[in-house]
């Protein structure tokens, strides 16, 4: 039984149909990638998993349970977290705030501390500015912020939508080496959206392209990453 | 805390000569008052005596005012709504809280046992308004919440009518007293004086200042000490305990904060507790100071606590109680200051918050971040 | 087609017919009650609104009391029953324009007594004016209203008669010479504190300080500190209970609780002892009231019978002879037509009601009515009043009873 299991989903903004049926797996343990172009409904497809824009037909399973309908706070608790596009960090609230945001639905005081140390472990950054507002953080800095919070949740599964997204190379690179030892080390399981389709690509273990709603590709991430279509498509091949 | 925007943005257009304009106005007027104020100091048609009474009173009012914008001010910062049938809430906790302290009044509970009743009567009152502003969330507004931002306000506006016209036809259109109560302290009640002690609620001294006389009442502080009791725990509330942090999180980003698995609808409706939790302690403490509750007691109160809340910076919790205070000395000080008849005492009230505007589009605390952003 | 169109539009003009035919016979300047049917008497009067409630609704106990002595008109030999029709004036311009307009869309209205409020009876004038309607209010006793409105009629003194003597009873009855005003912004508050003022400077007394606050307010402490600072001897305020209750109680915070409280015949009320308890001890009050009379006292004993409390303010015998003066001219000036239904011409009622009593004074409950041609018809004198002990009582004074 795969962890997560999504099938043939409709979501809709009013009368914009925006998926159209997709259907998608993630295996425990997984780094899943989800490609495509502007617009193709990438974000939409993790807010419907998240429970922000349910559904309208089609199921998900989550670790067995069907999440199809429940609200999006319940499913965070079922393990599922998101890093939403745009870091969509708290300005207000300070660093460490930010930080405890994220494991809101914890109440294991010691291991978050021991959680929030590891975060601190990671980005040192975060730790230099631990009492500064959000708002003030560099984008970089909100990025591993983001990244952060949604560590703090011990996820079953994270969904990082974008998560290079307006970032230097070097930052990019470091994203990356996070993600890559995220799964690794700790074993956490990844479903990865990006438009940098070559990078996540590369540390994909599958992947999704997905094109105005629609499913068009799937595959191995060394399959897709060598098919001509997307090549020409995504991956900026002549 | 929360985002407050400026309401009044329009008065700041930047470089433009309208601004230049407004600044010379507001600057003038300023000066106008000014000249007034030392002109009637010096000749001794106001005197430094009138200012401390004008203070006294305006802080038991301002202590008021402050609570009821607590209200209006959470409530903006979380769903960026005016909720105008926020003084309902208001004149609930006073009407029902009547109920309680009649029955206590009646059955000598009151007299026995005053503290006690005094402070179950707090309770109720506060209990009361819970219940109003949670059915209000539940039945007005929460079907709403993805509507156009026009749509809650008028339905705001309609609550308010409503829950003043529930009230009119339950308990009838007629003035309602609350018990005159006496609490002494350190001393015995004698009728109703209280002997070798001080009455807290209705003690009356004549203090000398200034080659004046001004008459202080031991309540003004009681209003004053609870109203800051009451806001330091909001504050401390929102500020360090998670479910607070939870509320700022959601005041930013519903979907976001429901991303950290925050269940926002409940946070909302936690908002409005909190708001009603303040203003059914405003509103008790109201009705034991100016005794007389009605159907239609919240409107000016409720008004003037709005305007607080702008004053302040709405959405911004310590904003909405300096406004409060500050709105209070200045209405029960200022129009005596300036020899103005005092029915014109909104005229400066109101007055003053357009200068205030004028000087500082986002009120006294509006945060300098919000117009960075805009 | 052409046939049914035809149908169609004879079949249209035959139910307009029907509708204006009915609307045409039905004058606007007459009423036309059917036999059988019940003349209508509209009363406009308060009866809600902060301590309102129990000066309109004891208006509306008179005219119930008056219709309980004398419940029909009779015209010619038919016999007609008398029926009321109650709306809340709210004790503002817009409820006055409101029950104004709902009684003038009523062919059926012979009249109507009220309303209670002077800042009603002003909102009302206009339209009651246009529509050839009248009204006979027993309480808005601002005075311009007579001569404003042709429409308008008074059974209660007005606030002239009154204001002199409130300065009178202040100024030599109490001897006070140092007097401050408040007035709570309605035209009957600010008409009466205007005339009190007046009167009492020509007495030869000094007016210290004059304010006005806002209805609906509940903390006068600053007003009452400002006005403390000009020394009165006594305050009075033109306006009704709730706001008095308040000032009396507050006047202890500004260190005026020795100084004494006055107001008109909006504060005679028991709601101003209800709301001010021991605050409102001693407080004077000035209302039109009638000499006291046997007809007075059982009229009274009867109220308390109907009701099981006492008159709840001072103008159940104004709105009682209100109605009186109704039955009278329905009476003198309705005929019966051949149908047998009473026709009430509105311009011979009100031209009747304008001159009530002129030749000869007509005994009423309040006193003597006599109209002046002008709407006022009030012959009776004001009675002064105290807070004592918690009940109101009639105070022993020098006051004029015009017999
Ligand atoms: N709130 C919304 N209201 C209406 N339409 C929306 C909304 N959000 C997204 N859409 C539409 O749904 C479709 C899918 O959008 P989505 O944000 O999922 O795309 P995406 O693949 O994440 O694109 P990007 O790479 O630009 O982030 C788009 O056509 C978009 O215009
Ligand atoms: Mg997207």
């Amino acid at each position: 039984m795969s962890l997560l299991e999504v099938h043939d989903i409709h979501t809709y903004y009013g009368k914009i149909h925006a998926l159209k049926g997709i259907s998608l797996t993630v295996e425990k343990g997984e780094i899943v990638t989800l490609i495509g172009g502007n617009g193709a409904g990438k974000t939409t497809t993790l807010n419907t998993i998240s429970g922000i824009t349910p559904a309208a037909e089609g199921y998900i399973i989550f670790e067995g349970k069907d999440i199809t309908r429940a609200p999006a706070h319940q499913i965070v608790s079922f393990g599922v977290i998101q890093s939403p596009e745009g870091r969509k960090i708290f300005t207000r609230l300070t660093v460490r705030e930010n930080l405890e945001m994220g494991a809101f639905i914890r109440k294991d005081l010691a291991k978050i501390a021991r959680d929030m140390e590891y975060v601190f472990h990671r980005f040192p950054r975060l730790k230099e500015r631990i009492n500064q507002l959000g708002g003030t953080l560099s984008g970089g800095e909100q990025q591993m912020l983001a990244i952060g919070r949604a560590l703090m949740a011990s996820p079953h599964l994270l969904l990082l939508d974008e998560p290079s997204m307006g970032l230097a190379p070097m930052l990019v690179e470091e994203i990356f080496n996070v993600i890559q030892y995220l799964n690794g080390e700790s074993g956490t399981t990844i479903l990865l959206v990006e438009q940098n389709a070559t990078k996540a690509l590369e540390i994909a273990a599958r992947g999704y392209v997905l094109q105005s709603g629609y499913i068009t590709h799937r595959g191995t991430g060394a399959e897709l990453q060598h098919d001509p279509t997307i090549i020409e498509a995504y991956l900026g091949g002549h | 805390m929360l985002k407050s925007i400026p309401i009044a943005g329009r008065l700041r257009f930047g470089n433009d000569p309208v601004q230049t304009f407004l600044y010379m106005a507001g600057g003038a007027l300023l000066l106008f008052f000014a000249f007034i104020a030392v002109r009637n100091t010096l000749t001794g048609a106001y005197g430094i005596d009138d200012f401390l009474q004008g203070i006294v009173l305006g802080l038991a009012q301002g202590s008021i005012y402050a609570l009821i914008a607590l209200g209006y001010t959470l409530v903006y910062g979380v769903l960026m709504m005016i909720n105008f049938a926020h003084s309902e809430v208001f004149m609930g906790g006073a009407y029902i809280g009547f109920f309680a302290i009649n029955a206590f009044h009646e059955s000598g509970f009151l007299a026995e046992n005053t503290l006690v009743a005094l402070l179950i009567t707090m309770a109720i009152g506060m209990l009361a308004s819970v219940i109003l502003a949670v059915l209000l969330e539940r039945i007005a507004y929460r079907p709403l919440r993805n509507a156009p931002r026009l749509v809650p306000l008028i339905t705001a506006i309609g609550a308010s009518i409503t829950l003043q016209q529930i009230f009119l036809r339950l308990f009838g259109g007629g003035t309602r007293s609350y018990p005159v109560v006496s609490l002494c302290i350190g001393g015995t009640l004698q009728g109703t004086t209280c002997e070798g002690g001080i009455d807290i609620m209705q003690g009356r001294y004549q203090v000398e200042v200034f080659g004046g006389e001004i008459v202080i009442r031991p309540l003004y502080f009681v209003i004053f000490f609870i109203a800051l009791i009451l806001m330091a725990a909001l504050w401390f509330f929102v500020q360090r305990t998670k479910v607070g942090k939870a509320m700022r999180a959601v005041a930013e980003d519903k979907n976001t904060a429901a991303l950290m698995g925050v269940n926002v609808d409940r946070v909302i409706v936690l908002t409005f507790v909190l708001g009603a939790l303040m203003a059914g302690a405003a509103a008790v403490l109201f009705a034991l100071y100016n005794r007389q509750v009605s159907p239609f007691m919240g409107f000016t109160p409720g008004v003037k606590a709005f305007t607080a809340a702008v004053l302040g910076g709405i959405g911004n919790v310590p904003g909405a109680m300096a406004g409060g205070v500050l709105l209070g000395v200045i209405e029960s000080a200022a129009p005596q200051m300036l020899g103005l008849p005092s029915q014109l005492e909104d005229v400066v009230a109101f007055g003053v918050l357009v200068l205030i505007l004028i000087f500082r589009p986002t009120g006294i605390f509006g945060e300098v971040l919000a117009k960075k952003k805009a | 087609m052409v046939r049914n169109t035809t149908r169609n539009f004879l079949v249209v003009m035959a139910v307009l017919a029907l509708l204006i035919v009915p609307a045409m016979a039905q004058d606007e300047g007459t009423v036309v009650v059917e036999a059988g049917d019940p003349v209508v008497i509209g009363v406009a009067a308060v009866i809600s609104g902060e301590g309102l409630a129990p000066l309109g609704e004891d208006i509306v106990r008179g005219v119930e009391l008056a219709l309980d002595e004398r419940g029909t008109v009779t015209v010619g030999d038919v016999e007609f029953e008398v029926t009321i029709d109650v709306q809340d004036d709210l004790c503002s311009a817009e409820g006055g324009q409101a029950v104004a307009n709902y009684y003038v869309s009523n062919p059926q209205i012979v009249g109507i007594v009220g309303p209670t409020c002077s800042s009603a009876c002003r909102g009302a004038g206009p339209i009651l004016d246009s529509a050839g309607y009248i009204m006979i209010s027993a309480s808005c006793t601002n005075p311009a209203l007579a001569a404003d409105f042709v429409s308008f009629n008074r059974t209660a003194p007005n606030d002239d008669a009154q204001g002199v003597e409130d300065a009178i009873f202040i100024y030599d009855y109490l001897g006070i010479t140092k007097l401050a005003t408040i007035h709570d912004g309605s035209p009957y508050g600010e008409g009466l504190v205007t005339n009190v003022a007046a009167a009492f400077e020509e007495l030869g007394g000094e007016v210290v300080a004059q304010d006005a606050v806002t209805v609906g307010d509940t903390d006068f402490r600053s007003t009452l500190n400002t006005i403390a600072a000009a020394g009165p001897e006594l305050i009075f305020f033109g306006g009704f209970p709730a706001e008095a209750a308040r000032l009396a109680e507050q006047r202890a915070d500004a260190g005026l609780s020795e100084v004494p409280f006055m107001g008109a015949d909006g504060l005679y009320s028991p709601e101003l002892i209800n709301l001010g308890g021991a605050a409102v001890e001693g407080v004077y009050m000035s209302t039109p009231a009638p000499a006291v009379s046997d007809a007075l006292s059982e009229f009274v004993a009867a109220y308390e019978e109907k009701y099981g409390f006492a008159p709840t303010a001072a103008f159940h015998s104004y709105s009682h002879d209100a109605v009186l003066m109704y039955l009278d001219a329905i009476e003198a000036v309705g005929e019966i037509d051949a149908d047998g239904n009473l026709v009430i011409d509105r311009a011979a009622l009100a031209e009747y009601i304008a001159n009530y009593g002129a030749e000869e004074p007509v005994v009423g409950l309040s006193g003597l009515l006599s109209c002046n041609g002008d709407g006022e018809c009030a012959q009776g004198g004001i009675g002064f009043f105290q807070v004592q002990d918690g009940e109101i009582v009639r105070l022993e004074t020098m006051s004029m009873e015009l017999e």
